[in-house]
């Protein structure tokens, strides 16, 4: 119970980091999406083939930005709360997964909107939708797997943050997101299917914007990356974590 | 163990992974081949018991491991050997307002320590006393940390690691930068505390707040526990190493 007070007290802390400065605060959350959007609708939307591409291109936008956000955010957790690291005695994990909560409450406020504004771009709207939230506790863990692993190698090794940022447009345009999954030469598909984030995109775009529901082998696949990357992150979490008042 | 110890340390080493030198990034591991951490032993082999209601003051030069000790008591750093045993709860260690979240204002640092710790948030009374014994202004309270002197800083984080109600107060030179006015009253509350039958560990460099606070004494070198004593000898033997 106490563990929740205070993993609920550091998300709110991140979540009032975050925007401190900025004068529109929240809604700067959605004007890099906007914009992403209107970018894919300039380069791809006229011979993409894809009906209803804005809600095509949204419901892929919103789950990676939450990706990209939360990992961008949580690359330096640990690194940025040395202070409170070296004067209380709390698990160090506190800082990647109350990172990973505050992100994870704006994408539930960004998925707010979303529903709102897509009645007027053609969203279906039918019990399967709820389908988002287990697909979204998949992701969330996922990323924090994978926080967990960039935060604490990133004590040890700064430049994980700079190699993150640079990795991370690759990845996105290594995501069929603002274009469909068929139009890229069959040749290079084993890329796409290397890539773990498209697993998730795929699986939350059949229950935002597919007519039919996702299939068991989607969500199994997604189980299996899910558990795959936070037993890394764990594993390599806890043989790191003794050290990191040292390094840091 | 016998009840009437709080703290009791066998045996104690910690070690540090020390960055080799010039080993900073991945590109220096892959161009240097050479292994980026070393590890280097900051507390040797250290032993010793607390009882309830001691103060203990611990001297020593600048990167003895006096730091290093109050954590490791603390059960922030791990010790690589040795056992450390606790029978009580801490407050939190804010050496010169380390804790202190420097974008945050002064209440919501207060917030968030104060839950960090335990505290419930509802509990209003604990937020006024440390305004209270701080002494600083309700607008000084609405600035960012950043934004602070460094005894602003040091009022604050002493009057945070006062608020909890916790049996072993941890003081690792608070009260350097305070002001006179200031360092007078914490030592007056060290005192209070202390006649409230809690135990005290003490770090300074000033000896005559060690003799004033503290029943007795250890003085460490480069790790190691060089002498034990009542508070006053061992603050003439940190006198004579300089
Ligand atoms: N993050 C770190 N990584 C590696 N070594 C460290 C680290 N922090 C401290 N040390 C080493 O540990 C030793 C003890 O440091 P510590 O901070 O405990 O000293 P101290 O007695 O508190 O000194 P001071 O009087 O200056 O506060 C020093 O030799 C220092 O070099
Ligand atoms: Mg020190």
């Amino acid at each position: 119970m106490q563990n929740i007070t205070r993993i609920y007290a550091l998300s709110k802390r991140n979540i009032i980091l975050r925007y401190k400065n900025s004068l529109i605060g929240f809604f700067w959350g959605f004007f890099k999406p906007l914009l992403y959007l209107l970018i894919f609708i300039v380069i791809f939307k006229h011979n993409s083939g894809i009906p209803n591409y804005i809600l095509f291109v949204t419901s892929g936008l919103i789950l990676w930005f939450f990706f990209s956000n939360v990992t961008g955010q949580s690359v330096g957790s640990i690194v940025g709360s040395v202070g409170l690291l070296k004067s209380l005695n709390i698990p160090s994990y506190f800082f990647p997964l109350s990172e990973t909560i505050g992100e994870l409450f704006n994408l539930l406020l960004t998925l707010l909107i979303f529903f709102i504004i897509m009645f007027w771009f053609g969203m279906d709207y039918n019990i399967r939708l709820l389908l988002i939230f287990p697909c979204i506790l998949l992701f969330a863990v996922f990323a924090l797997g994978l926080n967990l692993f960039l935060s604490s190698v990133n004590v040890f090794f700064r430049d994980i943050s700079i190699i993150w940022n640079t990795i991370q447009p690759a990845l996105f345009f290594m995501t069929p997101i603002g274009y469909a999954e068929s139009s890229i030469d069959p040749k290079y598909k084993f890329f796409i299917n290397c890539n773990p984030i498209y697993y998730f995109i795929k699986l939350g775009r059949s229950i935002l914007y597919d007519p039919v529901a996702p299939s068991l082998q989607q969500w199994g696949n997604c189980l299996i990356i899910c558990i795959g990357m936070y037993a890394i992150g764990h594993f390599v979490f806890s043989r790191l974590k003794n050290q990191f008042i040292s390094a840091i | 163990m016998n009840s009437d110890i709080i703290i009791k340390l066998e045996n104690v080493h910690v070690s540090f992974w020390q960055n080799n030198v010039g080993v900073y990034s991945l590109k220096d591991l892959i161009t240097q081949r050479k292994s980026p951490f070393k590890s280097k032993t900051i507390i040797n082999d250290i032993s010793f018991e607390v009882k309830r209601g001691e103060s203990l003051g611990i001297v020593g030069r600048n990167g003895s491991g006096k730091s290093t000790l109050l954590r490791t008591i603390a059960g922030i750093i791990k010790p690589k050997a040795g056992i450390v045993t606790v029978n009580g709860t801490f407050a939190p260690i804010l050496a010169i307002g380390a804790g202190l979240e420097q974008e945050l204002t002064g209440y919501e640092n207060i917030t968030l320590l104060l839950s960090l710790y335990g505290i419930p948030r509802k509990n209003t009374n604990a937020v006024a006393n440390i305004r209270e014994f701080s002494e600083l202004s309700d607008e000084a309270l609405r600035m960012p940390v950043k934004q602070y002197s460094s005894g602003m800083v040091a009022r604050l984080a002493f009057s945070i690691s006062l608020a909890n109600d916790s049996d072993i107060l941890i003081i690792d030179e608070v009260l350097a930068v305070g002001d006179q006015g200031f360092q007078i009253k914490c030592v007056e509350k060290i005192r209070q505390i202390k006649n409230q039958g809690k135990t005290i560990l003490f770090v300074s460099h000033f000896p005559d707040g060690v003799r004033d606070i503290c029943d007795n004494a250890i003085l460490l070198e480069q790790g190691e526990i060089t002498h034990r004593g009542l508070a006053a000898d061992i603050c003439e033997q940190y006198k004579m190493l300089f």
